[in-house]
């Protein structure tokens, strides 16, 4: 029989790298994400699963962080924001959120992409419904949505257009 | 701010009973109603018992002829994924696709919906109309009980202090007809202004309509069966069933709604679904 415990051992691997830390059974994810680990790409807008700013991966799942505690996230994988860009290089979603005006303010941004991606990493190929589905849990204050969703829809329509060489079509704003 | 407490993660429901015998301890599953409350200070605890280590509460069976068994520990995505479960139950399928959010429905649960209790519950007049059986295991037992009976007033279920519900059961519906409809006030995340099941089965000559949103808990309209048999013109059946359904309920003001607008809005919906499965 297990025992309660206030503060918990857990291993979680956050963007390839391997944390070992003790944590109070009540921080959430956010607040370990932010405050012990100085990732703050991702935002606490509501913080209580309403706007989406907090989104991150974990296990292949988008969640809301501010709605996990931490020793749930004993065992797993979480992505975030920091993990996108891989040497300054941004991913092909990021550029498209820059080429399209997807961010004016940048809050939602870090939740945007993780829920965009992770569309992507699903399903290659959706249409502008299951963008619209997919990103219904990320409130924006400032774009209208109409530039994140075209950000979204330049993702999938470059992979059918990219040619194998890799020569880059210049993408139409 | 949430106040700190110890956690558990049982590995079984009897290792789960102990610990939720505990004082003020909280039984978590998706996380997505506790957090909250945790947050909003609508709830202190002093002990949170994590299921999600029980294997036991990872039922998730669909059978159009045995019916549907839907385990605590399944949350709503995988419901929404369910291609068997859209064809032989679509009034489940239909609440869980406006349920909260996709990132919202990859850890909240059905059975944490209906024991969250809300009165605007998406899961509660599907349920209601389905005549699902709510299974519970606690210090004394098993026991196994009505849905109906199950969400007992705002926010308030049947569960004495050590239950928790292992699985939702759902019998199967060879020719019924079903559905939901919520009216919200945005096409995205919204919680039900007023929202609506039916069921309708000419075979058995059932017919059940729930509303939800405009009582303490989901109201299944009473007299339908009876309703459904004597009145064969569906244009006066939706009219009749929609003036029960409005002399029936007790909506309320808040920051949703007007109980006038619930009202008016019963109306509305419950015509529309009466002549959505009846036609």
């Amino acid at each position: 029989m297990s025992e309660y415990r206030r503060d918990i051992d857990i291993t979680v691997k956050v963007n390839g790298v391997e944390y070992i830390e003790n944590v109070p059974a009540h921080m959430t994810l956010l607040q370990f994400l932010k405050e012990r680990l100085y990732l703050t790409g991702t935002k606490e807008g509501c913080g209580m699963g309403e706007c989406g700013a907090c989104t991150v991966i974990m296990d292949g799942k988008t969640v809301n962080a501010c709605l996990v505690l931490t020793v749930e996230a004993d065992g797993s994988m979480i992505r975030t924001i920091e993990g996108e860009a891989k040497e300054g290089m941004l991913t092909e979603l990021q550029k498209a959120f820059v080429e399209h005006g997807g961010t004016q303010c940048g809050f939602c941004t870090p939740g945007m992409i993780m829920s965009g991606q992770n569309l992507l990493d699903r399903n290659p190929n959706p249409n502008r419904e299951e963008i619209v589905e997919a990103i219904a849990g990320n409130l924006c204050r400032c774009t209208g949505y109409e530039p994140i969703i075209q950000a979204i829809e330049a993702v999938v329509s470059k992979k059918e257009a990219t040619s194998l060489d890799g020569a880059r079509s210049k993408s139409e704003g | 701010m949430i106040m700190p407490f110890a956690y558990v993660k049982p590995d079984t429901v009897d290792a789960a009973i102990e610990a939720l015998q505990e004082d003020n301890a909280h039984a978590l599953a998706g996380g997505t109603a506790l957090l909250v409350d945790l947050r909003n200070g609508v709830v202190n605890s002093d002990l949170v018992v994590d299921l999600k280590g029980i294997e036991e509460l990872d039922t998730f069976k669909v059978d159009a002829e045995k019916g549907v068994s839907i385990g605590a520990r399944t949350d709503l995505n995988a419901i929404l994924e369910d291609k068997t479960l859209k064809t032989t139950h679509p009034v489940i399928h239909e609440a869980v696709s406006v349920l909260g959010t996709y990132q919202l429905r990859n850890r909240a649960t059905l059975v944490g919906n209906i024991c969250k209790a809300s009165p605007a519950a998406d899961m509660g007049p599907p349920l209601f109309v389905l005549g699902a059986e709510i299974v519970i295991k606690g210090p004394e037992g098993e026991r196994t009980m009505p849905v109906t009976e199950f969400m007992t007033g705002v926010q308030e279920n049947a569960l004495e202090k050590g239950e928790i519900v292992v699985r939702v059961d759902i019998p199967a519906y060879q020719k019924a007809k079903m559905g939901y409809m919520k009216k919200q006030r945005i096409k995205g995340h919204d919680l039900a202004v007023v929202n609506v099941a039916g069921l309708a089965d000419p075979g058995s000559g059932t017919l059940r309509i729930c509303v939800g949103a405009c009582a303490e808990t989901p109201l299944l309209l009473e007299g339908m069966d009876q309703l459904y048999k004597e009145v064969n013109d569906i244009d006066k059946l939706a009219e009749e069933v929609s003036e029960l359904a409005v002399s029936s309920i007790s909506p309320i003001d808040d920051v949703r709604a007007t109980a006038e607008y619930r009202s008016d809005m019963a109306r509305v919906y419950v015509k529309r679904i009466v002549k959505r499965i009846c036609s």
